[in-house]
């Protein structure tokens, strides 16, 4: 930081200060910033500048990097030297998630279909955490964290109350600001496999219980994935793979998924009935048994009995069991999966030390899921009670992790020994990266209902069905089966030409969400078409409150009426309807009255009309809390 | 996708080739191959394999490049979108579907054919001299460029800008080309250009063989001009790593000229050889001593 008693004040040499003070903004000062007692004394005038990160427009996300734009040349506009620092997904990702080394961000937080999720993204214990565990370092002890708390631990219609008071407290210190939730497009190719609209396709299960339209023996289902990440790491916990959950759920198994209710006919409401293009609907999410036959709770207590079905196993990848034109492919000898590993699960998210170090060291995901565990007791191969620390509806979503082999074949155990081993007693990981959550983990061990078969590094990765997955074996369900013989993720560059490929015959979806310009291209081929599917991912300017201005609830407020969420929605996102505005990031059935985009009273607005700022009001808005100095926004 | 895409790149490009050879090299000079190629492909064999060596080289860098750049590298996008703003927009005044095709073939099938001409229209002189610098500068281009492309880190315009590229957006307008193009290139490895150096370089070469190939020069420069400009318009290169390019081709000409016939490789080996022999002969004298 520049002194500010030994320059002359002269105009010119503010002028070459202000440029020299312009590379390094590091200020020291408190984040308190008051008009009143800011003297005319400007030596020290140093021009406010952020910089916002951002994805590259052509081959990363095309909406994020408009947003992007439109934020810079707004911040520009009331005098912040504004700047977008382009990174590729995972180094954004890193950025963010991991090193904490930004300013602002705009691009898509995963969210989830129930609120809880913000409590792992805002509550102060994961303050320092890496992952998604509050990336924003936020921390409001007083009320946002009671909040956080209370909506896990009430029932019913307190916990909503609890819910909209969360998200009320929120949207006035926005840690965070939601701009706007966009459907999900993926274009997909029906004459080879067919009932892509039963479930969500960002999930695993949209690739189970597809119809095999032709009756050929070898079936390949080729998908086209954008991240190069997603042919080199299979790490289930790394953060910093995107849309890598489809992948996770193929190949793991999860004691109950989500499950979206396709509304019938007859049972749909009228609502629901008009809605009609829209198949399954986003509000009716219900977690039901997957790897648990069932589940049941104990009186009223927080503690859950549950069953797992038996003799599952998980995937053998040791030599010599390529031959499996037996469809025995060597069960022999595979892992087979107990309540023990379930256990292992729980305690391993919480801690990926394992207890080996003094202080815990959480898995960058699943926090939330994992720290609404208490305790899992084993009471026999197939059985565990679950004592849950939360209330049942958000215990629940704890069950949807991927269940991770423990024993001493496990590779996460093997990992462990080997660090243990290798390094000295007071041997200190760091949270979320160090190489357990880091390391590629290929092949990935899981139990799920395609297993691991090849990938050529940044190129594609091929997974073939398990024949010995439950689904297939058992007939007292009726869960969705593998279908599809062989499933090919292969790395496609981009939107269009993914489009184009699908179209061509050469691929059967998209499995990465399609920038919305795609839907504007024309597709001659009936067998081809676009299938939407809702989401509860939204857009978002996320500001890091360690960096001294973003820390000013003032300044955060400020900035978010520089977005224009309505002109977003309309010029950005290219197909109509793709996406619509937000105040609150949750799923519109849990948005309170008062943050409701047409007339909620609590709903921050654009300083500006159509995408155009009204500079003067907006230097207003600024001026209450900030200095100008000549057209430039100063401290 | 891929092969198909590069299916008919070669098909095209050998097509090209065999109507310039006849119209640019002419039959005497293609006659003279017949009895001649074999003493011309061992003077110019060095300068093949060190082509061959550093595109190998680009090859392993892909991977390992990344980590390196990922280590090393400084973000430029940014520094390069201030310093020249909108001006590669400016060729959305000519932007038409048709301009646009006409670009993209420029980028793609143009510049594939400007690369493979001038080494066989070379290897049709009698002289293998200039054969050898051409390769030689073709390999410091890509060296110097890889270096570059470790340490600075930087996405063209058409991942900075959105409005008003669409017009002349390559991806759009023919997505098919994507794969071939990122499998030659990263998309934030855009300083310098490489299109506009490799093509300028031809284009110098041409200028310095205008006495053996009068008709190909005028041809070269027309042709390496549209690639460059394709870079451009297309919303792949900035301004300035078209300069940069260009600055980049004019320097490995003047080091390939340097370089080559300074030393011939083969009597240098021949060298090496017979100090190999009498360190031989040596060494065990010493043993004996």
């Amino acid at each position: 930081m520049n002194s500010p008693s030994d320059d002359a004040d002269t105009g010119t040499s503010r002028r070459s200060l202000l440029a020299a003070g312009a590379t390094g903004l590091s200020i020291a000062a408190s984040g308190c910033i008051d008009r009143v007692q800011s003297v005319v004394d400007s030596d020290a005038a140093e021009q406010l500048s952020l910089s916002i990160l951002s994805l590259p427009a052509a081959d990363g996300d095309r909406e994020s990097a408009e947003i992007a734009r439109h934020l810079e040349g707004n911040l520009e506009a009331v005098g912040i030297d504004a700047t977008i620092s382009t990174r590729s997904e995972s180094e954004f990702l890193e950025a963010i998630l991991i090193d904490q080394d930004f300013d602002l961000y705009v691009g898509r937080h995963p969210a989830d279909f129930d609120p809880d999720f913000l409590y792992e993204t805002l509550h102060s214990t994961y303050e320092y955490d890496q992952g998604w565990q509050n990336p924003f370092s936020f921390t409001d002890t007083l009320s946002i964290d009671p909040l956080l708390e209370r909506q896990r631990n009430e029932t019913g219609a307190d916990r909503e109350r609890a819910v909209t008071e969360l998200l009320e407290a929120i949207a006035q210190v926005k840690p965070f600001e939601p701009i706007c939730v966009a459907n999900e497009y993926r274009a997909v190719r029906t004459d080879r496999f067919d009932g892509w609209d039963e479930t969500h396709l960002g999930t695993g299960r949209g690739y189970l219980g597809l119809e095999s339209a032709t009756s050929s023996d070898t079936e390949q289902l080729h998908a086209l994935v954008t991240d190069q990440r997603l042919a080199q790491t299979f790490n289930p916990l790394s953060p910093t793979t995107r849309e890598q959950d489809v992948i996770v759920d193929l190949v793991y198994d999860s004691l109950a998924v989500p499950t979206w209710s396709v509304p019938d006919e007859a049972e749909a409401t009228e609502e629901e009935t008009q809605a009609g293009a829209e198949v399954i609907d986003a509000a009716n999410v219900s977690i039901e048994p997957w790897l648990a036959t069932d589940w049941e709770w104990d009186g009223d207590t927080r503690t859950m009995t549950v069953d797992i079905r038996e003799d599952c196993t998980f995937h053998d990848h040791t030599e010599g069991d390529s031959n499996d034109d037996n469809g025995n492919n060597g069960t022999d000898s595979a892992i087979p999966l107990t309540a023990e590993d379930v256990r292992f699960t729980y305690r391993f998210l919480a801690d990926t030390t394992y207890g080996r170090t003094s202080s815990a060291s959480p898995a960058p995901r699943y926090q939330g899921h994992a720290s609404a565990v208490d305790s899992v007791t084993v009471e026999d191969d197939y059985r565990l009670t679950i004592s849950f620390s939360t209330d049942r509806a958000v215990a629940e979503r704890a069950l949807t992790v991927p269940i991770l082999p423990s024993g001493s074949d496990s590779p996460w155990i093997a990992h462990l020994e080997s660090r243990v081993d290798s390094t000295d007693d007071d041997w200190s990981p760091t949270q979320g990266d160090w190489s357990i959550v880091t390391t590629d983990h290929a092949p990935p061990t899981g139990s799920g209902p395609y297993k691991y078969d090849s990938h050529d590094a940044g190129e594609s990765v091929t997974l073939t069905r398990f024949e010995d997955h439950f689904t297939l074996r058992d007939d007292d369900h009726d869960l969705p089966a593998p279908t599809a013989d062989e499933l090919h993720f292969e790395v496609d560059p981009g939107t269009s030409s993914s489009v184009e490929r699908v179209a061509s015959g050469d691929a059967d979806i998209t499995t990465s969400v399609l920038d919305t310009y795609a839907l504007e291209s024309t597709l001659d081929d009936e067998a081809v078409s676009f299938v939407e599917s809702p989401s509860w991912s939204f857009y978002h300017v996320g500001f890091n409150t360690h960096n001294t201005l973003c820390s000013s609830p003032r300044f955060r407020r400020a900035v978010s009426q520089l977005i224009d969420k309505q002109w977003v929605v309309e010029d950005v996102f290219a197909a109509e309807d793709s996406a619509r505005p937000v105040a609150t990031p949750v799923a519109e059935e849990w948005t309170p009255d008062s943050l409701a985009w047409d007339d909620g009273e609590l709903v921050t607005t654009f300083i500006g009309e159509d995408g155009d700022v009204n500079v003067d009001a907006a230097r207003e808005l600024f001026a209450s809390a900030f200095e100008y100095d000549g057209g430039e926004l100063v401290r | 996708m891929l092969a198909q895409v590069l299916t008919r790149v070669a098909l095209v490009v050998a097509v090209a080739l065999l109507v310039s050879l006849v119209v640019f090299v002419g039959r005497d000079r293609l006659l003279s191959l017949r009895t001649e190629w074999r003493p011309r492909l061992r003077q110019s064999a060095p300068a093949f394999a060190l082509l061959l060596a550093v595109l190998g080289l680009n090859r392993i860098m892909r991977q390992d490049g990344y980590d390196i750049s990922q280590a090393y590298g400084v973000h430029m996008t940014e520094v390069f979108y201030s310093l020249e703003g909108e001006l590669v927009l400016a060729f959305r005044a000519i932007a038409t579907p048709e301009v646009t095709t006409f670009f993209s073939i420029s980028y793609v099938y143009v510049y594939a054919f400007v690369l493979v001409f001038p080494v066989v229209a070379y290897f049709a002189l009698s002289d293998t001299v200039v054969l050898r610098q051409l390769l030689t500068a073709y390999s410091l281009n890509y060296v110097i460029g890889l270096t570059f492309y470790l340490l600075v880190i930087a996405y063209g315009p058409r991942n900075v800008m959105i409005e008003g590229m669409d017009a002349t957006h390559l991806y759009y307008a023919s997505p098919e080309y994507i794969h071939l193009t990122t499998e030659v290139n990263q998309n934030r490895n855009v300083f310098p250009s490489l299109h506009t150096s490799l093509s300028a370089t031809v284009a110098i070469f041409a200028y310095m063989t205008r006495d053996q190939y009068r008709a190909w020069f005028p041809v070269a420069v027309g042709l390496a001009t549209s690639v460059i400009i394709s870079t451009m318009y297309l919303g792949i290169h900035w301004a300035i790593d078209v300069v940069a390019g260009l600055i980049l081709a004019v320097v490995c000409v003047a080091l390939a000229k340097r370089l080559v016939g300074r030393w011939s490789l083969l009597a240098l080996l021949e060298r090496v050889r017979a100090a190999g022999r009498s360190e031989a002969t040596s060494g065990s004298g010493r043993k004996q001593g």
